[in-house]
């Protein structure tokens, strides 16, 4: 917003990822019965990291492009590797959702209770992957932030996770891993193949000298590897399965972010270095999104799990995300991030109150053995409601705006494929309703229900932050749409062959 | 000609001898009884005047390469007593020619054997506490002489030291591996490690006496020298004579021979059964340094002996010993993971896992094939960056199993469960080694495997690459199994997990150098480019 101007002799963005990876440290070191102080010591910085972010949002100009708050630090300058941090108007938005999501996830932590020193230092290491990705400009440091933000999801799920917890943890870290071995070559490739020596991103943008038709042999590559953690069809079986079996938070971070990690490397690694290539493949690229989002409802629809429901209407979600990818158009692409955006919020509210508020007090979530919450948690089926009008793409919420605008974005390049993916609009609508209902207003089946304990002011007031955030950017998309929208032109300039002076 | 002012370079071999002696002798002086604690007396003293010998000769060797910066003295410095024994110390550093043209003492050897001397005095910390054995001082004098052993192999440049290096390396072995007789276990490994090295000992022989052959044949008529066994000779008579076949026959003989020392598939079949069988600091000790100094053998053989035949790996234009390497890399990643996958023992698969890393040090051998200077100097980086990792990981991996079956009784999988609530550190330790194995970052196996990747695409071999790449993915589903079975199973019983001392210390040693040199790979790095000046052909 270019607001205020920070101090340019701090490093902000390093500050960013420490704020996560210092807390992780010090909590490892506390003896293990204060419990509460962890909790304590997690939360503050977790809430920390949140108004560093907000700090360099509202300093960032967007009248003066590209990346700012640069920091560059030689690493291993003889293979061109550096420590290399800076963001745009793409990877703004990202690192706010992360402030956001864990934040409100660490007050939805307050209920773990077993083994609360290695859970505090699993989250703030994934989290600091996460927030490193996201403000690192070098391939090979970004792919370093990535898989730290991988690998303690495996024992999150597996350790505090619920329904077939082991299955979902392996089976989601063999995905991923698979995703990232893809990574790899394609990384290679770019390396190697641009002659340029260096895994800097800038530089390996600015002169794409990778031969088109080996852009067309490793762009799939990059792209999948990427795809997959963003759960393109048909690798998003993981997806569901995973946010099924984690803990409450770590379904947030994950649909509500980790799956963000994914749609944003297509966007910044392969689409942006390898733009010939996203030109030959993007229309599959469409194809199998299509299916996502179609497909990804249909099978919502068919859940009695609520929190397969947001599983699979996560998939069918992200599907617009990397449909809007395949369309690579300007308004495609800012309708893509400000997705990311939005439904990472969204979906955290949805795991937060069917995960922490419904699953932990009534231990199932079960459609056909819940049902007239209404009475005992009026609360919780307001927050419901609202995320789920914000997954239909109802106005003044934050998922109209990026719905409306990827719908726009995708009918410039494929109309016939953005008619097909509205058809996902009314399918939405009636499982988020189905759910409504069979949860929160259906005929009350269990009279023990009735007897649920009351939320906790932390519930209160992680759930209260996020449907602020919801409506917030629902009534003034433009706060984050301006941004959004300096940030994917250089994409789709290159993509369109133009390289924009002076970037 | 070998003259006195040798002496002090071959300095740190000298003193491993010396210590070996000494270890022997001073357990002479102990008490002996037959009581539990006059045995666990005479093991203590033993091992740790092996660790403290260990720890000075490394120390020595340090301020010998002149690696350590404040180390180096400045010439204008006054002499004065430190002064003279640091400058006399590295008088003997690395450089010059190779000692009477038998053995080298350049930045290879010294990187090599630092890291030998290293792996040696961890696993003398891991020996601390392990069980009492009969006679103790035989064990680590044992330990010893293998170490000495791997430190001439790393430096040979001619036939006959290098066969008599590895003989020095493997006997010790063969015992340390069958050194508890009374284990059925141990007995068979023993034996089995000795069968198959002896006979891998004649196949290297058989390549030996061919190559010998060829180069007494090319100088048939004007034979003066006797230096018809030294890597350079070799080298430089390939290039003038004719009857290449035979020359070729005889790589390929030492390639086998050197690959059943190495256990790469398909020379592989002994070696799960024996670090199945070993005691576990053996296994550690023999997975890491033995293979380290077999890879540099084969490194220094083939790069200065054979250059002619280098070929190239290239898909569809296979040739030379790059190509053989590259394939012998394919079966032992693809076998070695496999085979890791269905384990139920937790040693036998860590060993299947040292089956499956050789593939990955083969790798970096590949980058040989590139045609400028720069990019095979970058592939011996990896290569030694990737053994240095590879032994501190496994060392550490082998030490905390050794804990824990120590404390539990076993090293099935199954005794691994719940490490995460019996002793939690331990766990981590364990956990940080394992990860490091299975390449994820910010662990310096992580830029290991990465670094072997890079050069191996760059000479040309993207092929290998993608396969190496996707066999990580295979990788990683043993190694989160032993993740699983630390921190997500019940425990067995509730009762805390307690190591000893000296193995916490190897594998504390063994996990920080993990996270240090994976987040900062500059600090070895400048060090290792080193060697460049000398390996080139």
């Amino acid at each position: 917003m270019g607001l205020f101007t920070l101090a340019t002799d701090i490093p902000w963005l390093s500050l960013i990822w420490l704020s996560m990876a210092v807390p992780a440290v010090i909590i490892a070191l506390i003896p293990h019965q204060h419990k509460e102080a962890m909790r304590w010591v997690g939360a503050v910085f977790a809430f920390a990291s949140l108004v560093l972010s907000l700090l360099v949002f509202l300093a960032y100009e967007p009248g003066r492009a590209g990346f700012q708050f640069v920091e560059r630090l030689n690493w291993m300058p003889q293979l061109g590797i550096s420590y290399q941090l800076g963001v745009d108007g793409i990877s703004l938005p990202m690192i706010l959702l992360n402030g956001i999501v864990i934040s409100t996830g660490a007050l939805m932590s307050w209920n773990i209770d077993t083994r609360v020193k290695e859970y505090w230092v699993l989250l703030l290491l994934l989290t600091t992957g996460v927030y490193g990705v996201f403000v690192s400009l070098d391939l090979f440091l970004f792919f370093v932030f990535y898989e730290l933000a991988v690998l303690p999801m495996y024992l999150l799920i597996g350790i505090w996770g619920s329904t077939r917890k082991e299955y979902g943890a392996m089976k989601l870290t063999l995905f991923l891993m698979a995703g990232s071995a893809l990574v790899i070559i394609g990384m290679l490739a770019l390396y190697f193949g641009s002659g340029l020596r260096t895994f800097d991103m800038i530089v390996l943008a600015q002169n794409v000298t990778l031969a088109g038709n080996v852009q067309r042999i490793f762009f799939p590559m990059l792209f999948l590897g990427f795809a997959v953690l963003a759960g393109m069809f048909p690798f998003h079986t993981w997806s569901p399965t995973g946010h099924v079996a984690a803990p409450t938070a770590v379904s947030m971070l994950h649909a509500g972010v980790l799956m963000k990690l994914g749609s944003y490397g297509c966007l910044r690694a392969a689409m942006w270095l390898m733009p010939a290539g996203a030109n030959t493949w993007l229309p599959v690229v469409a194809g199998l999104a299509l299916l996502n989002v179609v497909y990804g409802a249909t099978i919502a629809m068919a859940q009695r799990d609520a929190k397969y429901i947001i599983g699979y209407s996560s998939v069918s979600h992200m599907g617009l995300v990397m449909l809007a990818l395949a369309a690579g158009t300007q308004l495609a692409l800012m309708g893509a991030v400000l997705q990311m955006f939005a439904h990472g919020v969204m979906t955290a509210l949805f795991f937060s109150v069917v995960g922490r508020m419904i699953y932990e007090r009534a231990h199932t979530r079960q459609l056909p053995e819940l049902g007239g919450l209404y009475k005992v948690m009026p609360f919780a089926t307001i927050m419901f409601i609202i995320a789920g009008l914000s997954s239909m793409g109802m106005p003044g919420l934050a998922g109209f705006w990026s719905e409306f605008i990827i719908f726009l974005g995708v009918w410039e390049r494929y109309p016939l494929v953005a008619v097909i993916a509205v058809l996902s609009i009314p399918i939405t609508g009636a499982y988020i309703l189905r759910a409504v209902w069979a949860v929160f207003f259906d005929e009350v089946k269990n009279p023990e229900l009735l007897k649920l304990p009351k939320l906790t002011w932390q519930e209160y007031t992680g759930a209260t932050i996020l449907v602020l955030i919801l409506i917030g950017v629902g009534l003034y998309p433009a706060i984050l749409t301006e941004l959004i929208d300096v940030g994917v032109r250089p994409i789709v300039a290159q993509l369109e062959g133009i390289t924009l002076a002076g970037r | 000609m070998f003259q006195i002012t040798d002496i002090p370079r071959l300095l740190p071999e000298i003193l491993l001898l010396v210590l070996a002696l000494l270890v022997l002798g001073s357990d002479i002086f102990e008490k002996w009884g037959r009581t539990q604690e006059a045995q666990l007396e005479r093991v203590r003293s033993s091992a740790s005047l092996t660790a403290i010998g260990l720890g000075l000769i490394f120390f020595i060797a340090l301020v010998q390469s002149g690696y350590i910066p404040f180390t180096v003295v400045p010439e204008t410095a006054a002499p004065n007593f430190f002064i003279n024994i640091v400058r006399n110390l590295q008088a003997g550093g690395p450089v010059g020619e190779p000692i009477t043209g038998a053995f080298a003492t350049d930045h290879l050897t010294m990187i090599s054997r630092l890291t030998l001397i290293g792996a040696a005095l961890l696993t003398s910390l891991l020996c601390l506490d392990y069980r009492p054995t009969a006679h103790p001082a035989e064990f680590y004098a044992l330990i010893l002489f293998a170490t000495l052993g791997m430190c001439l192999m790393a430096g040979a440049t001619e036939l006959i030291i290098a066969y008599l290096a590895i003989e020095l390396t493997s006997i010790p072995l063969y015992i340390l591996a069958g050194y508890f007789r009374n284990d059925m276990r141990s007995s068979e490994a023993g034996m089995k490690y000795f069968l198959f090295g002896a006979l891998s000992s004649g196949i290297l022989l058989y390549g030996m006496s061919l190559t010998y052959g060829f180069t007494a044949s090319a100088l048939a008529g004007n034979s003066l020298g006797n230096n018809l066994t030294e890597f350079a000779q070799i080298a430089s008579l390939a290039r003038i004579a004719d009857n290449q076949g035979i020359l070729t026959l005889g790589m390929i003989f030492m390639i086998a021979g050197l690959g059943y020392k190495l256990a790469v598939v398909p020379f592989h079949g002994w070696s799960p059964d024996v670090y199945q069988g070993a005691p576990t600091p053996i296994t550690a000790f023999v997975s890491t340094a033995s293979k380290m100094a077999g890879f540099i053998l084969l490194l220094r053989l083939l790069t200065t002996a054979f250059p002619g035949l280098t070929g190239t790996a290239v898909w569809g234009e296979l040739s030379g010993w790059t190509s053989a390497l590259a394939l012998l890399a394919v079966l032992t990643l693809i076998v070695g993971n496999l085979a890791a996958l269905p384990q139920t023992n937790a040693k036998r698969l860590l060993a299947w896992s040292s089956v499956a890393q050789a593939g990955f040090v083969l790798l970096a051998f590949v980058a040989w094939a590139a045609p400028q200077t720069f990019d095979r100097d970058q592939g011996t980086v990896a290569l030694l960056y990737y053994l240095i990792v590879y032994t501190l990981t496994n060392l550490g991996a082998f030490g905390a199993l050794a804990a824990v079956s120590m404390a539990v009784g076993g090293d099935e999988i199954a005794d691994l469960n719940g490490l995460a609530r019996r002793n939690l550190g331990l766990a981590v330790l364990m956990a940080i080694c394992v990860l490091s194995l299975a390449g994820i970052p910010p662990l310096a196996g992580f830029f290991a495997k990465f670094y072997v990747f890079m050069v191996s695409w760059q000479s040309g071999a993207e092929w290998l690459v993608v396969i190496a790449v996707l066999t990580t993915v295979i990788s990683l589903y043993y190694y989160l199994r032993l993740l699983k079975a630390m921190f997500m199973e019940p425990p067995a019983a509730e009762t805390p997990v307690t190591a000893p001392p000296g193995i916490t210390a190897a594998v504390v040693i063994a996990a920080a150098g993990l996270i240090i040199l994976g987040l900062f790979p500059n600090l070895i790095l400048g060090i290792l480019s080193q060697v460049q000046t000398v390996a080139g052909f």
